[in-house]
């Protein structure tokens, strides 16, 4: 489906949309996101394969090697692409956040665990009822504030 | 297939539906429940899979639009701001509902004696407040008595955690001065009556994996059918039969699971499909008596269709919220602005919801409801590390005045899968709930900043969330006058006695509260009335 080139490529942009964090913590789309993920797309969009083709051409019609540009130049051409096509860029970075997100290893970069939420959840400490009554107390001595 | 008479048969086994059969049981009639989508099972919910977040924007989307599934019917929303959102399947929409169960209160009823809009119910806080309570139990309800903005009343469980969230904002509000409440929700604090307690996975849409969520599948479906509910699924009805010499409805047709059209004979039909799948089979069902649809002299259904327009508004807090722990849409509830002051522009009012935040994957999206995704570059990796942890927000629950232009007809060319013609949304903003929104969107800017945000997030414009058409109400209202109203002070329908509606579509005016409290009780209360009355019944 897509070249080993059209895959550096991909992935040089996907580092772009979601960058790494400079100390390295976060890692960027273009090494978490996998091609097989656009490929089995269908499901979240109309043509997710094609809306890519477009936004690879559009790429390689401004550079001959997007990959071994520097990162201005490369968000430049982007902008460029994503002003051109519009509506397969915002495609592509639509299933960019959603491929990698869903990633296990990365939702705990930002809280979640990386385990299915079900069936063990999170804990939520209860609150004690002291710490209710006195978050309470001042609303309570308001009184009544309905009408009948 | 056996298609035997039936005593009752209830379209939709969803809340209502559910409601309605277990007030009934007592009476020992023969019921059968026909429903359109299929029964889940809670290890088929996506909150069991390792990338769980996909599913809100496939399969388990709440739009049916987006999930396209068989027993889903389109919705055209092209004319509306917001579009309908729900469930098709045994329990209804409170398969991937966020559970938030605040009653509507006293002067919800009385809107045109207490300040000149819209209609006053036939029925009042006091008649439902026996079937809340009723329902509560039998749902499963936490919170804290208690609340100086309702008359009082005790629930079983103890309210759930809060959390840091819920305490910042807390705060913010008894700095200003306002109301505010632990939220009522529809979810277990403590292990209960054999289920299990929230884990707190704020997955509550995916369905709730764990039973805590009071769905009608956790809650009343398990009892219906081991009394000996018989329930259909994959049974689609097209039209509601009315008898030409009497008057009454005879039964329904209804798609099978076979493809074929099937009658189904009953002495008593019940809708029970929201408020826009009511109306969709209302007008769908045309005859020479009914040539506007069944149960339509009036003119009224499908009309005065009420939503609740949702804007929000988010604050940056120093600490991380951890807003992705605990039920999604319930932590404190703030009714400061929910009854009508003359010194404001607008008459009724809003609540002020405060939600917890959501996992990573919907936020870069843009958030629930609103697919508006958060910009790529640079700007992400700062959002992401170091807004979106550490964000509150509070939801602006307005008021829905009805309005007869807002309405569901049929589309004359969208159909279902089994060539039912779709249901046509036509919505607009009222002037009044705009200036509601303006005015909400200002008191949670003031309060989060009062709770220590350094930095408030909102949308500049006046657009209201798009997919945020939960709560579907009005459009088969209840009334005195048949000439203005679709259904009596019990549910039954002026025009076909034996025909009677208790979901959302029969209420007068929406209140600014989630709605399914109040669906539930009155589907208990109309199966009270239908008791009260099962002697002459038909009369």
């Amino acid at each position: 489906m897509w070249s080993e080139a059209e895959l550096r490529v991909l992935s040089s942009i996907l580092d772009e949309l979601i960058p790494a964090s400079p100390d390295g913590r976060v890692p960027g789309a273009g090494a978490v996101v996998a091609a097989e993920f656009f490929r089995s797309a269908a499901q979240y969009a109309v043509d997710p394969v094609g809306a890519i083709d477009v936004v690879l051409a559009g790429v390689s019609a401004m550079t001959e090697d997007f990959s071994a540009l520097d990162r201005p130049e490369r968000i430049e051409i982007l902008k460029v692409v994503e002003t051109e096509t519009p509506e397969n860029f915002a495609l592509l970075v639509r299933l960019a956040y959603m491929g990698y997100y869903s990633r296990p290893e990365i939702r705990p970069l930002f809280g979640p665990g990386a385990q299915p939420v079900h069936p063990r959840g999170y804990t939520v400490p209860d609150e004690s009822s002291e710490l209710i009554d006195r978050l309470t107390k001042p609303v309570r001595q308001r009184g009544r504030c309905y009408r009948t | 297939m056996q298609n035997d008479p039936v005593d009752v048969l209830v379209v939709g086994a969803g809340a209502s539906g559910a409601a309605v059969l277990w007030s009934l049981l007592e009476t020992r009639m023969k019921f059968l429940c026909l429903e359109q989508g299929l029964r889940i099972s809670d290890m088929d919910f996506p909150s069991r899979d390792a990338d769980y977040e996909l599913a809100r924007y496939g399969r388990f989307s709440c739009d049916p639009n987006v999930r396209g599934l068989k027993q889903d019917y389109p919705i055209n929303s092209d004319e509306s701001c917001i579009t309908p959102v729900n469930w098709n399947g045994v329990g209804g929409s409170t398969i991937n509902f966020l559970a938030h169960w605040p009653r509507m209160k006293p002067s919800d009823f009385r809107t045109a004696t207490l300040d000149g809009v819209a209609e006053d119910w036939p029925v009042d806080y006091a008649r439902l407040e026996p079937f809340y309570e009723m329902n509560d139990r039998n749902v499963g309800v936490s919170g804290l008595g208690g609340n100086p903005a309702y008359p009082n009343y005790a629930l079983d469980l103890p309210p759930i955690p809060i959390g840091k969230l819920g305490q910042t904002l807390a705060n913010g509000f008894n700095r200003m001065g306002w109301h505010w409440w632990p939220s009522d929700v529809a979810i277990l604090s403590q292990d209960h009556e054999g289920r299990q307690k929230c884990v707190n996975a704020g997955t509550c849409d995916l369905g709730c994996a764990a039973g805590a969520k009071g769905g009608a599948n956790f809650t009343y479906w398990p009892i219906l059918e081991n009394a000996g509910v018989e329930l259909r699924t994959e049974c689609r009805v097209r039209e509601i039969l009315v008898d030409k010499g009497t008057g009454l409805a005879t039964g329904v047709l209804y798609h099978g699971p076979d493809g074929r059209v099937h009658e189904q004979r009953a002495e008593l039909v019940i809708m029970a499909c929201n408020g826009v799948g009511t109306p969709r089979l209302l007008l769908n069902s045309r005859s020479g008596m009914f040539p506007e649809g069944v149960a339509n002299r009036s003119g009224m259904v499908g009309r005065n269709l009420m939503f609740h327009p949702l804007t929000g508004v988010s604050g940056v807090f120093d600490e991380p919220m951890k807003g992705h722990e605990g039920p999604m849409a319930c932590s404190i509830l703030s009714q400061e602005f929910y009854e009508t002051d003359p010194d404001r522009n607008f008459v009724r009012g809003y609540g002020l919801h405060s939600g917890r935040s959501t996992t990573p994957m919907t936020f870069a999206l843009g958030g629930y409801g609103i697919d508006d995704p958060i910009p790529w570059g640079n700007q992400h990796r700062f959002i992401m590390d170091d807004i979106y942890p550490y964000l509150a927000g509070l939801t602006v629950v307005t008021e829905d005045l009805p309005e007869g232009h807002n309405r569901v007809t049929l589309d004359p060319v969208l159909t279902d899968s089994d060539g039912i013609p779709a249901p046509k949304i036509s919505y607009r903003l009222g002037e009044n709930t705009k200036r509601m929104l303006e005015h909400g969107k200002e008191r949670a800017k003031e309060v989060l900043l009062a709770a220590g945000a350094r930095k408030l997030l909102f949308k500049d414009d006046n657009t209201v969330w798009w997919r945020a058409g939960w709560h579907q109400m009005g459009t088969c209202r209840m009334g005195h006058d048949p000439r203005n109203s679709v259904v009596d002070g019990w549910g039954r329908c002026h025009d076909v006695k034996n025909l009677f509606i208790v979901d959302g579509s029969i209420f007068v005016t929406s209140g600014a509260v989630n709605p399914t409290s109040t669906i539930q009780a009155l589907a208990l209360y109309v199966g009270e009335c239908i008791k009260d009355n099962i002697y002459n019944l038909f009369e």
